[in-house]
C-alpha cells in the first residue's frame, strides 16, 4: 500500500509523500511528528502523551525528546508498547496504565502535551 | 473533554503546548479510484456518531481558550491517502480504525463495486482521510 500525504494551512498547502508497505488507517512514519513540530519542536522536552495506544506514534518522536509519559488505558495496548520499547532500546520512555484524570502529580511539569487521537 | 484539558493543562509548565491531533470534523474520508492519471470519486464515508464526539472536542478547546488558561497557537490540517489494490482490502482498512468506524453511505460500497468492475488494470482505490492539529499554549 502506498500513501501519501498533503498538509492545508489557511491558503498555502503543500504535498509531501511517505510510502508504506503495511495496511494502515494512521499517517505513515514521520507525518504526525512534522505537523506537531510545526507548532513545538519535541527536541530535549519532556513530553506527556495521552492515549499512546500501542506507541504507534510515540516511537515516531521519543528519539529526539528528552523524556516521555504516554499513558492509555487499554492494558494490552500498553504491553504492546512496552514489548516494542525493549525491542527499540528506547530508555526516555515510560509507558503507563491509566488515563490523565488519575495521573498523579508529577515531580517536574511537561514542556508538551500531546492528546494523540484521544481528545 | 474540558476536564481533560483541564487535567492536562496542570501538567504543563507555563508557557508550555498541548497539542490534539485528531480525525477532520467536516473533510470526510473519500474514496476514489485512481488509474492512469485519472482521479474518479466514488463516494465520502459516514461516522455521524464519532462526528458528535470531534464537535464536542472542538468546542472543549474552544472553551479552555475562553476560559484564559491556554491560548490559541495555531490550527493546521492536513490529508493523507491510502492506496489499496482492490476492494476487498477495504474492509481490512476500516477494522483497522478504532470503533465507531465510518461505513459507506447506503449504495456506497456497490457503486465501489461497480466502478471497480470497469475500471483498467492497474487501478487503485484512493483512501483520503484527513486530520487537524490544535495548538494550546498554556499561560
Amino acid at each position: 500500500m502506498n500513501v501519501t500525504f498533503n498538509i492545508c494551512h489557511c491558503q498555502a498547502s503543500y504535498d509531501s509523500a511517505v510510502t508504506s508497505t503495511e495496511l494502515s488507517a494512521y499517517p505513515g512514519e514521520g507525518f504526525e511528528p512534522q505537523l506537531v513540530e510545526h507548532f513545538v519542536s519535541l527536541r530535549r522536552k519532556r513530553v506527556l502523551e495521552i492515549g499512546c495506544g500501542d506507541g504507534r506514534l510515540t516511537f515516531q518522536y521519543a528519539p529526539r525528546a528528552l523524556s516521555v509519559l504516554a499513558i492509555d488505558p487499554d492494558r494490552p495496548s500498553i504491553d504492546e508498547a512496552i514489548f516494542q520499547q525493549h525491542a527499540r532500546g528506547l530508555s526516555n520512555i515510560e509507558f503507563r496504565i491509566g488515563s490523565i484524570e488519575r495521573l498523579p502529580r508529577p515531580g517536574a511539569p511537561f514542556d508538551v502535551a500531546l492528546f494523540s487521537w484521544s481528545l | 473533554m474540558v476536564h481533560a484539558l483541564r487535567r492536562a493543562g496542570r501538567y504543563l509548565r507555563r508557557g508550555g503546548m498541548l497539542i490534539s491531533i485528531r480525525p477532520h470534523r467536516t473533510w470526510r474520508p473519500a474514496i476514489a479510484i485512481v488509474a492512469g492519471g485519472r482521479r474518479l470519486p466514488v463516494t465520502t464515508l459516514l461516522n455521524p456518531t464519532f462526528e458528535v464526539n470531534l464537535e464536542a472536542a472542538d468546542l472543549a478547546l474552544e472553551r479552555v481558550v475562553d476560559e484564559g488558561s491556554f491560548a490559541l497557537a495555531g490550527v493546521r490540517s492536513a490529508r493523507f491517502r491510502s492506496y489499496l489494490d482492490r476492494p476487498s482490502q477495504m474492509r481490512t482498512y476500516l477494522e483497522l480504525i478504532n470503533p465507531p468506524r465510518p461505513r459507506f453511505p447506503r449504495g456506497g460500497r456497490a457503486r465501489l463495486d461497480a466502478m471497480w468492475d470497469s475500471a483498467p488494470r492497474g487501478a487503485r482505490i484512493e483512501v483520503m482521510e484527513s486530520l487537524v492539529v490544535n495548538a494550546l499554549r498554556r499561560r
